[in-house]
């Protein structure tokens, strides 16, 4: 028997699986730790618009008959608009972590709840977007780089060109075109929750869904395509060849695995783009969801309304990128393994 | 010093030729436009109400009767000339500072930075609805956080080209000659940065001409009946059932033109080489070279040389 | 060679060639090589000459581009030249396993390596995830690797290049294959490190009776593992026979002149010997012998029409009008004193 390895080049000294872990902890919490800081000033940033507006909500909600200096000074220090900024921010800060997000200048209700009145909808078609972009992508991308230069690949890297110069909505008034309003088989506005049969809630959230999913779904294949093309060049492809695996296998775990990454950051990264498209997606196809409560408030002014609303969305952004950061450690172990 | 513009040798690709014929012709339309318009876009005539095109109406009619390709000669200029306003903050502010970062300290630089990162996260319709939320409705307002959300952009790039040749060994022994910081970035460091901005602008107007659009199409920062390309788009989804082609008409040309854009900084991007305007994501954060050596420095500057 | 193949062989190369550049040259010119069972068999000669081809042509896995023009491949006697993917990819595991230069590279960077090793025989071998990792850590302290148990759960970049070698050699011998090929396995490891991993091959083969096909550049380690060897020149075959017979008695003037640059190095200061001149282009056509342009001995017949392989035994044959000349041999002998001294 050959004399055995002592040592172990570059040294884990922990158990190997213990040590790896607490690396990749270490990351996604310094990804956390840049996120937050990001995430309260974008808040404050919107917050302060609000704030710092010329109008001036007391007079507003008191109507203009009863705007009287003395009722609307009243108001103001109700409703705390006399202090300075930073103490009102973080009131509102500190209130909003635990769920309050103050109450609509107008219809006095509660802003959590016309949000949650409101979440289901927008989750739904988001994560619907989010699915069929990573299949519809993933899809793309992979079959362009298996049969590189061929026919599927060269349409696929077209079909993507032409996305990036159209917008969400108007992917997503072509969809209601061709779909809906030419062919009548889906229905072009309305949402119908899960609650009232899931065939007509898929019904309704299918093209929105795909009008959001389709940009993000090119950008997805792009990348995913480039990467994989890399990929498959490596000789560890190889080396899976000669060990008698089969080609799906290898081609699933071995070359995707490895190249999903940059693709996987490119869907994180173009999340809020799809956020931004599911408001136009809320107006094309008559949504009843955030965005629309979104520019309603801002039509009249609502500030409580539109700032608890950007926090949402804000949040959902930084989940999102927290998800993405997370599972791209799952994936990676090794630093230079990423997309390669 | 020589002035090497990038200009003539960009035209050379028959894509950038047919785009900046494009662009000229937009531009053209946005000045003109509402001058040559062939009937008053604002003129409705009840009695033609969502007609196909004929002689008497090139691109048809809308749901007031009115010419549609004279609302969207006419809207060419609150469209675009928004998305040039934008565009002109973000060069303004975001490539001076950009390159001044690089001068300016490194507490400055993180903090720079970290602004940037926070104002990329959300995309601009959230911001322009809160601007507008807070300061009323108008296409200032709407132009603003459009313009502003644009500077990170520029920031980045010029910040990541100036880092790259500003420690350049001419750079140094241009200083050491006892030229000014000033005169060194104008001198040497603009010159070899302007290509990065030229890419940088044609997306960023790719861009904030589909951000105008977006919101014009939205409602937010236009007062109907003012035409925007945006606005002729949203209308025409009321009545898609009568006029399924219609939104088609915009919505080409707000395609044709951010293609333009594109297929522009495209061309802008394989002629200055590799490298330029490939540093927008708010995760990708320029490393700063440390040039240590002279090898690593000729190199990057033979690079730039034959580009 | 005519006749029946011998009961036990296990690789076969017929008059093989290889087109490359999608048949715009040809890289591999009219080889021929075989391998027993419990054989090892040593393919020497420099970047460019064709034995990493002939390798990656003998496992069935030529890059793009490269196709096999002429000429047969035979595993267990079976016709394996124009082989579909999917019994190729039955064969590979079960039927010849291989091992590359650098090791680091032929793994997953993401998987531990044995979670790598355990999928062969998981899939391969229908073992259970339990058997396999058991399995596996027994094949991992059979290649000798210390803590078998912990390398396990380690990943390519916590290893040092001898210890992912032993990685390599145990998954590719984990499904019990008969023939190994290992293309510069050693050539990336310290000579420490790579005298353990000649030892460990000589093991498997005294163990599991293993044909290896052995491709290096480096004759002091031909000289120690092989017993036979093939000698490549320009994507020809120029010599081979038995690897004591072509140490001591090279016949073609090229192994002479390989021999005599493997005795740099040695402690007494010698000038260095360099073989003049560079190798043909690949894929050139030269008319005559192909290493006629930097020959010492070469003379006019050799540049007039194309040199076949002379016997000059049973087992030994070179490619050399000259190969009969007894001026050749007596060139020979500084070379191969320095060798064995070694």
């Amino acid at each position: 028997m050959a004399v055995a390895e002592l040592t172990v080049a570059g040294g884990a000294p922990a158990a190997p699986r213990r040590h790896r872990a607490r690396s990749a902890a270490s990351r996604i919490g310094t990804g956390l730790a840049v996120l937050i800081p990001i995430l309260v000033l974008s808040s404050f940033i919107t917050y302060s618009l609000g704030a710092l507006s010329n109008s001036n909500p007391a007079a507003t909600i008191l109507g203009q008959d009863s705007a009287t200096p003395a009722a609307v000074a009243h108001l103001d220090q109700v409703l705390g608009l006399n202090k300075p900024l930073l103490v009102q921010y973080w009131d509102w800060l500190s209130q909003a972590v635990r769920g309050n997000l103050g109450v609509s200048y107008f219809t006095q209700i509660p802003v959590s709840q016309s949000i949650a009145q409101r979440l289901p909808v927008d989750l739904s078609i988001a994560i619907g977007a989010v699915i069929l972009a990573t299949a519809i992508g993933g899809t793309a991308g992979t079959v362009a780089a298996i049969r590189r230069g061929g026919w599927i690949d060269r349409g696929v890297t077209l079909a993507c060109s032409a996305m990036s110069t159209l917008p969400a909505f108007v992917v997503g008034i072509i969809l209601v075109v061709v779909f809906a309003v030419g062919a009548h088989w889906l229905p072009a506005n309305g949402y119908v929750g899960p609650a009232g049969g899931v065939g007509p809630w898929l019904a309704h959230i299918i093209l929105p869904s795909l009008a959001l999913a389709l940009p993000v779904a090119a950008d997805v294949a792009r990348q995913l395509r480039t990467s994989l093309v890399s990929v498959l060049e490596q000789n560890y492809i190889t080396g899976a060849r000669v060990r008698g695996l089969p080609y799906r296998r290898i081609l699933v775990r071995h070359a995707l695995r490895n190249a999903a990454g940059p693709a996987l950051t490119v869907l994180g990264n173009d999340f809020p783009i799809m956020l931004a498209g599911a408001v136009a997606a809320e107006a094309v196809f008559s949504l009843p969801g955030l965005g629309q409560l979104l520019l309603e408030a801002a039509q009249t002014r609502d500030i409580p309304v539109v700032q608890g609303v950007l926090l949402v969305v804000s949040a959902f952004v930084i989940v999102i990128n927290l998800l993405v950061n997370a599972t791209l450690s799952l994936l990676y172990r090794s630093t230079d393994g990423v997309g390669a | 010093m020589r002035r090497r513009t990038a200009r003539p040798s960009v035209l050379r690709l028959p894509s950038a030729r047919i785009a900046v014929a494009i662009l000229a012709l937009i531009l053209f339309l946005a000045i003109f436009g509402s001058a040559l318009a062939p009937q008053n876009p604002l003129a409705i005539d009840a009695g033609a109400l969502y007609k196909g095109p004929s002689l008497h109406h090139l691109l048809g009619t809308d749901y007031l009767g009115r010419d549609v390709l004279s609302r969207l000669m006419a809207g060419t200029r609150l469209s675009v000339l928004t998305a040039v306003e934008a565009v002109g903050i973000g060069l303004v502010i975001g490539a001076p500072l950009g390159v001044a970062t690089v001068f300016l300290g490194r507490w400055f630089d993180f903090t720079a930075n970290r602004v940037a990162d926070a104002l990329m996260t959300l995309p601009s319709i959230f911001f322009a609805v809160a601007v507008t939320a807070a300061l009323g409705n108008g296409l200032v307002q709407a132009m603003l956080p459009v313009g502003i959300l644009l500077i990170p952009g520029f920031f980045r790039v010029t910040r990541a080209a100036t880092l790259e040749f500003g420690r350049a060994q001419y750079v140094e022994a241009a200083e050491l000659l006892g030229g000014s910081k000033l005169y060194v970035i104008r001198a040497h460091v603009l010159r070899k940065v302007l290509p990065t901005i030229a890419v940088t602008t044609a997306m960023s107007a790719a861009g904030a001409l589909l951000a105008v659009s977006f919101l014009t199409f939205l409602g937010i920062g236009v007062q109907p009946p003012a035409p925007t390309w945006g606005g002729v788009l949203s209308s025409d989804l009321d009545y898609l059932n009568l006029a399924p082609w219609a939104p088609f008409i915009p919505g080409a040309l707000i395609a044709i033109t951010v293609g333009a854009l594109n297929a522009l900084a495209d061309a802008y991007r394989d002629r200055a080489g590799a490298g330029t305007g490939a540093l927008l994501s708010p995760v990708a954060d320029p490393v700063i070279k440390t040039h240590s050596t002279l090898q690593a420095l000729e190199a990057a500057d033979d690079r730039q040389t034959a580009a | 060679m005519t006749g029946k193949p011998p009961h036990d062989e296990v690789l076969a190369l017929e008059d093989l060639h290889v087109t490359v550049h999608d048949g715009a040259a040809t890289a591999v010119r009219g080889a021929s090589l075989s391998v027993a069972a419990g054989e090892i068999v040593g393919l020497v000669g420099e970047s460019g000459s064709g034995k990493t081809l002939t390798c990656r042509a003998a496992l069935g896995v030529l890059p793009k581009g490269c196709a096999v023009g002429r000429g047969t491949i035979s595993f267990e006697r079976q016709d394996v030249t124009d082989l579909p993917r999917r019994d190729w990819e039955r064969l590979h595991g079960t039927g010849m396993g291989a091992v590359f230069q650098d090791p680091a590279s032929y793994l997953n960077p993401n998987l531990t390596v044995g979670s790598q090793l355990a999928e062969v025989l998981r899939v391969k071998q229908r073992l259970s995830r339990r058997q396999a990792h058991r399995t596996s850590v027994e094949l991992l302290a059979a290649v000798g690797l210390h803590r078998p148990d912990r390398v396990f759960h380690q990943i390519p970049a916590e290893l040092s290049g001898g210890m992912l070698q032993r990685v390599m050699i145990a998954i590719a011998i984990s499904c019990g294959p008969r023939l190994l090929i290992a293309d510069e396995a050693t050539t990336a490891l310290d000579v420490t490190i790579q005298a353990e991993i000649i030892e460990l091959l000589r093991d498997l083969r005294d163990q599991r009776g293993l044909a290896v096909l052995f491709v290096s550049h480096d004759l002091a380690v031909i000289r120690e593992l092989c017993d036979r060897v093939v000698v490549f020149y320009a994507g020809e075959v120029v010599e081979s026979g038995p690897v004591g017979e072509i140490i001591e008695r090279p016949r073609h003037p090229y192994t002479q002149a390989l021999l005599r640059v493997a005795s740099v190095g040695d402690f007494q200061r010698r000038e260095l010997q360099v073989i003049p001149g560079q190798p043909p282009r690949v894929g050139a056509d030269i008319a005559g012998c192909r290493f006629a342009a930097r020959c010492p001995a070469a003379i006019e017949a050799c540049r007039s029409r194309a040199v076949s392989l002379a016997p000059l035994s049973p087992v030994h044959q070179a490619r050399c009008v000259r190969v009969t000349d007894p001026e050749l041999s007596a060139a020979a002998s500084p070379g191969a004193a320095e060798l064995a001294a070694r």
